[in-house]
């Protein structure tokens, strides 16, 4: 017997969730429709209704500790099932910007990153870092001899001095992911201790394979019903990058680890031709439709039932604008290096210096905005494997498709217990 | 009176077709002596009915209309002051038989010969007419009583309303608000009570008695004699009909032990809660401090077999109502409504959404375990079952317990057992039913003093209470109805009901006193026996005393004198017989339904002897179920044993013991008798009409044993009108099973 949980309601968290996109939480009378067409659902965790149950009295640390809510994809086919309108897909939604904020480290960063009248000011940051960073350029040329830049933007920011800013600042919100991370899985593991759940573990290396192979194939983006178009805007955007994010890793080794630990000349800046170069065009193009396709689906469906929130809306425009950005200002070097003249020149380097704000803030701020699903879902997934709570539905889909099998064969469905 | 039969035997819907009607003719004139026997292909239709009408110019004073059930063509075959019997040879003949069969022109001679006997025997009925006072006499002036006197007094009728308290307005006029009852069914609302204490004050046809009981109603329907007492003085009136309004209280919450009532003081009922919202702010009682964490537990004692096994229907909204209006006297507060169910039926869904809106209103299913204090006079709530996850614990400044609603209805029946007991027990008679008395009197001590009515009737002073003591009929077709004729229960005392309800009972009662002292006067019963003028009349010379039909009307129509001789109220009685079921003397009987009447029929069939293999089996249907579902078996075709012939009863408890022993000894092989479902959820139109038969059941079987006769020859069966498709399946049961056992050897004697 588990002991008693003494409620501690609390509206503030309601509140909280009814303005962040769950407006309708309150409406829920617990039938259980949600969770009866939702295939997270199994018979110890009626999901999505307790959450809602706990959403509705503010339980907010049950919330934080239940890494169901980051297994939803919000396909929303309970939010079109539900009889009383509550959205329970919508409130998840929510509940996911409650849980980044939560774990935010620092805390401050989860509530000002999503809100869009520190928007300036968290411009304002990179610009005066970036700023900062060119005023000192000459100093650290003389302190430290990094060789000459590569290639034509260089000659504005030199990529070493990019290398340090960006590493230094993303690795400081690295650490504060991490720490965000480790307090979630904490949170779930006593979770589960105290529910008397933490029996059925599975190692953690197969947690981890099965988790990678769900992300990189999507596959539970296919299962989405209501909402299966986004799974194509998903995959466009998260190939795309990924490339990116590949042949940027791949540059810096190219141009700091390549000459001098293997004494292979930096073959940057790469030829339109050359395979890395391909790939980073293919990955901008992948990631400005993908982007352009969940904007456009948000906008379609804002009409019909106004589900989006600054925090999906600040994401995903960010990433269209580092997408869109990184273009042009590829685009502009192939106009403004042939001329030479200071007009192209300076265009140039203008779009260049906003493309590095944004990117700045989408890498630098991923913690503390929507990005965070990156590390909670992955971590929430790879939890979720562990502590066995998607071996019900593996075994329902592989008795499923067993009886089916039978069927056809025109046997007799048998009980394999 | 002489009687002059004439025979009538309709040609139509296949009857003429089926059988030899010239033969039938036969059996009429010749064999049973009636004066004139005619057939037409359609009798129902102008010229057949102008031909009986000739005739009864011509001094035919009984007709016999051998046809269709009588449930059809009712008005096509009613004739002023001229008594009328139907013989049913369309659904019981020919539309569930075999036509032009031997067996089939049998049953048919028998049904007719049934149905000549009969309009020899019964006689038109005369009816009771004494004067009537159509004053309806209300008890209780809550929404519900003051609704049904001005319902009445509205129609024409005087109107005397009886209330107990200094003040019209019941609980109505002592809560707030209470929850909407009209579009858009969203915000508490106030209840226009005080309008309608000022019309029913002022209106000219009701006389309103406050703070005054009832000393005693003697007489009968139309004849009441009330006394009513006021301030240590006694007045008189008259009324013809009564509606008892007297409404609820709340369940005894001082049970509800583990919920911390009596033990808290923060723990308080709904009612007290109601108190609390009048004042306009929630105090805590331990010490006056603001409640602001307010916790509501539904269902308290409510849908609990140790308790209150029903649900109230109302606690649901009240709460609801409870939690806004305190969110309203204090945006700070929140409420916590632990429910098993929310039941806010129809709009008033809307109700519920609207306190779901609120962020400050915390709704949860959940089965409140216990109340404890945790300091300071503060609550914690424990709860199981809930959806947020195995046991939860709520804090909270105050605990609101739903409790449910309990009629104010006094228990006739146990009244009166505590009355007989107590005389017992004054007389002193010494042996073991002395120690039962005592017993009894201990037992009931707590019903002292609670009668409402006082009715002057012998099986008790006040409405027999019903299920869950509740005083209704409990029988959905008679709404408003008792089993005391000529009262009527409305609103709260009748079922758990919110005002509105309550409103609507009030004016559905009030057309039923109406009713019923329209038909009084006019010597007619009420409902079921709509306007039956026949009434019981008793040859006291022979009574025994023996009390059963005292004991045993289901609507205390007998009073006894004291030797124990029945005093007849005609008007008290529905007509049902049971009575006359019950004599053992066979001393009571109706003009047209008596148990010779009854025992001539059953003589009159033609039993073929022994050789003849054609076994005859006697059905005693009752007319308001098992009747009509044989009409509608035969409507449908469906067909059934030929060696069956069926007499209707009234009910089946008015079925004398000595129909059987005439039956058996007459030669019937076997005899079914079915009436309607006895139980809790009976149907019996007269309430313990099967049940009573039941009991005589075992009466046959000792007669059974005397003649040596197996058991299996009387068979007992309960039918609900609805499985009508069962009933022929029945009978050839029963008739397959009685053909195994053989013949009756009383046959021929």
């Amino acid at each position: 017997m588990t002991e008693s949980l003494l409620l501690k309601p609390d509206r503030k968290f309601v509140e909280s969730i009814v303005t962040s996109g769950g407006g309708d939480l309150k409406k829920c009378f617990q039938c259980a429709t949600c969770s009866v067409v939702c295939e997270l659902s199994t018979s110890r965790t009626p999901f999505p209704r307790k959450e809602m149950a706990w959403a509705q009295w503010g339980l907010k640390d049950k919330l934080f500790a239940d890494p169901d809510i980051w297994r939803c994809y919000q396909c929303n086919d309970c939010s079109t099932k539900c009889p009383r309108g509550a959205r329970p897909g919508d409130v998840l939604a929510a509940v996911r910007e409650q849980a980044v904020k939560h774990y935010a480290v620092p805390h401050f960063l989860g509530v000002w990153v999503n809100q869009i009248k520190r928007l300036p000011l968290l411009i304002l940051i990179p610009v005066i870092l970036l700023a900062v960073a060119l005023v000192a350029r000459p100093t650290l040329e003389q302190a430290f001899a990094f060789g000459p830049p590569h290639g034509f933007y260089a000659e504005m920011v030199p990529h070493w001095l990019l290398i340090g800013l960006f590493t230094f600042f993303t690795g400081l919100a690295f650490l504060g992911a991490v720490v965000g991370v480790m307090r979630f899985w904490r949170a779930m593991a006593k979770a589960d201790l105290l529910a008397d759940q933490s029996d059925n573990m599975v190692g953690f290396v197969p947690s981890v394979m099965r988790t990678v192979q769900s992300i990189f194939s999507h596959a539970k983006f296919g299962k989405c019903g209501t909402e299966a178009p986004r799974r194509w805007a998903h995959i466009l955007a998260f190939y795309g990058f990924l490339a990116l994010f590949a042949t940027t890793v791949w540059a810096v080794i190219d141009m700091y680890i390549n000459p001098r630990f293997f004494g292979i000349d930096s073959m940057y800046p790469f030829g339109m031709m050359h395979p890395i170069k391909i790939l980073a065009n293919v990955g901008a193009v992948l990631l400005i439709v993908g982007c352009y396709r969940a904007i456009r689906d948000r906008i379609r469906r804002q009409a019909e039932d106004g589900g989006s929130t600054s925090f999906d809306w600040i994401f995903v425009w960010l990433l269209l604008a580092v997408g869109v950005t990184g273009a042009v200002t590829e685009i502009l070097r192939l106009i403004a290096e042939p001329t030479g003249a200071a007009v192209p020149l300076y265009t140039a380097y203008s779009v260049y210096f906003v493309h590095l704000v944004l990117v700045f803030g989408l890498l630098v701020y991923l913690p503390y905005s929507k990005f965070a699903h990156i590390v909670y879902r992955t971590t929430a997934l790879v939890y979720a494997e562990r502590s066995g709570r998607t071996r019900e539905v593996r075994l329902l889909e592989a008795g499923a498709a067993t009886s089916m099998r039978v069927a056809e064969s025109g046997g007799q469905t048998v009980n394999s217990d | 009176m002489d009687k002059k039969v004439a025979v009538y035997i309709c040609q139509g819907c296949d009857i003429g077709s089926s059988l030899d009607v010239e033969a039938l003719s036969t059996v009429a004139t010749d064999e049973c002596d009636a004066a004139l026997c005619r057939d037409h292909e359609c009798l129902c239709g102008e010229a057949g009915r102008e031909l009986i009408t000739q005739d009864i110019e011509g001094g035919a004073n009984a007709v016999v209309v051998a046809g269709c059930s009588p449930r059809f063509m009712p008005d096509a075959f009613a004739f002023e002051g001229c008594q009328v019997e139907r013989v049913n040879l369309r659904e019981h003949v020919v539309w569930s038989h075999e036509p032009n069969d031997e067996d089939t022109q049998m049953l048919a001679a028998d049904y007719l010969r049934m149905g000549i006997v009969r309009a020899q025997k019964a006689e038109l009925p005369e009816p009771f007419e004494e004067e009537i006072d159509k004053t309806i006499l209300v008890v209780g002036g809550g929404v519900t009583g003051m609704e049904a006197a001005v319902n009445a007094a509205g129609a024409g009728y005087d109107v005397v309303l009886v209330e107990k308290e200094a003040e019209l307005g019941g609980w109505s006029a002592k809560f707030a608000k209470t929850f909407p009852h009209r579009s858009p069914y969203r915000d508490p609302q106030p209840i226009p009570v005080a309008d309608r204490i000022t019309e029913v004050e002022g209106h000219d046809r009701i006389t309103v008695h406050t703070g005054t009981t009832i000393e005693g109603i003697s007489g009968q329907p139309g004849q009441f004699d009330v006394s009513l007492r006021s301030n240590g003085t006694t007045t008189a009136c008259r009324a013809g009909a009564i509606v008892q309004a007297t409404g609820w209280k709340p369940y005894d919450a001082s049970r509800l032990d583990h919920l911390g009532y009596g033990r808290c003081p923060n723990v308080i009922t709904n009612v007290q809660m109601e108190e609390l919202i009048a004042l306009g702010e929630i105090k805590r009682p331990s010490d006056g401090k603001a409640a602001r964490r307010i916790a509501f537990v539904q269902c308290a004692g409510s849908r609990d077999q140790e308790h209150l096994p029903y649900c109230s229907g109302v606690c649901c909204r009240v709460s609801i109502k409870q939690a806004l209006l305190a969110r309203e006297f204090d945006a700070e507060s929140e409420a916590y409504v632990l429910y098993k169910d929310i039941r806010s039926p129809g709009q008033y869904e809307d109700f519920y959404r609207r306190a779901q809106e609120d962020t400050g209103i915390f709704f949860t299913k959940a089965n409140v375990v216990g109340v404890e204090e945790s300091g300071d006079h503060n609550l914690l709530v424990e709860a199981e079952d809930t959806l947020l996850g195995g046991k939860i614990q709520v804090e909270a400044d105050l605990v609101v317990l739903a409790t449910g609603m309990v009629p104010v209805a006094a228990d006739g029946e146990g009244l009166r057992r505590y009355a007989d007991a107590k005389a017992v027990v004054e007389k002193g008679e010494a042996g073991g039913q002395l120690d039962a008395a005592k017993q009894t009197v201990e037992d009931l001590a707590h019903l002292e003093g609670t009668a409402i009515l006082n009715l002057d009737y012998r099986q008790g002073p006040d409405l027999p209470g019903f299920k869950y003591d509740f005083p209704d009929s409990h029988f959905i077709c008679f709404p408003y109805e008792t089993r005391r004729t000529g009262i009527y229960a409305a609103g709260c005392v009748r079922a758990p009901n919110d005002s509105q309800a309550s409103r609507e009972d009030g004016a559905g009662a009030a057309l039923k006193a109406i009713q019923s002292v329209d038909l009084l006067s006019r010597g007619a019963a009420v409902h079921p026996r709509w306007g039956d003028t026949s009434y019981p009349e008793f040859f006291l010379q022979r009574c025994t005393q023996c009390k059963r039909c005292t004991e045993e009307c289901p609507f205390g129509t007998l009073n006894e004198d004291v030797k124990g001789t029945p005093q007849p109220n005609p008007t008290r009685c529905r007509r049902c017989g049971i009575c006359m079921g019950a004599c053992p003397e066979r001393i009571i009987s109706f003009k047209d339904y008596s148990v010779e009447i009854v025992s001539s029929m059953i003589k009159s069939v033609e039993i073929p002897d022994e050789f003849e293999e054609k076994p005859r089996l006697l059905g005693l249907l009752c007319e308001n179920d098992a009747y009509p579902a044989l009409d509608t078996a035969g409507l449908k075709r469906i067909q059934h044993s030929a060696y069956i012939r069926f007499i209707p009863v009234r009910c089946l408890g008015s079925v004398n013991i000595v129909w059987v022993a005439d039956a058996l000894s007459r030669g019937f092989d076997g005899i079914l008798l079915i009436g309607c479902k006895s139980g809790d959820d009976y149907q019996c139109h007269f309430i313990r009409g099967s049940e009573l038969m039941g009991t005589r059941s075992d009466n046959i079987r000792e007669k059974l044993k005397q003649l040596a006769l197996e058991e299996e020859r009387v068979r007992l069966e309960q039918l609900p009108i609805t499985d009508w498709d069962k009933l022929p399946q029945i009978i050839n049961e029963f008739a397959e099973e009685i053909e195994e056992i053989g013949m009756n050897p009383f046959k021929g004697f």
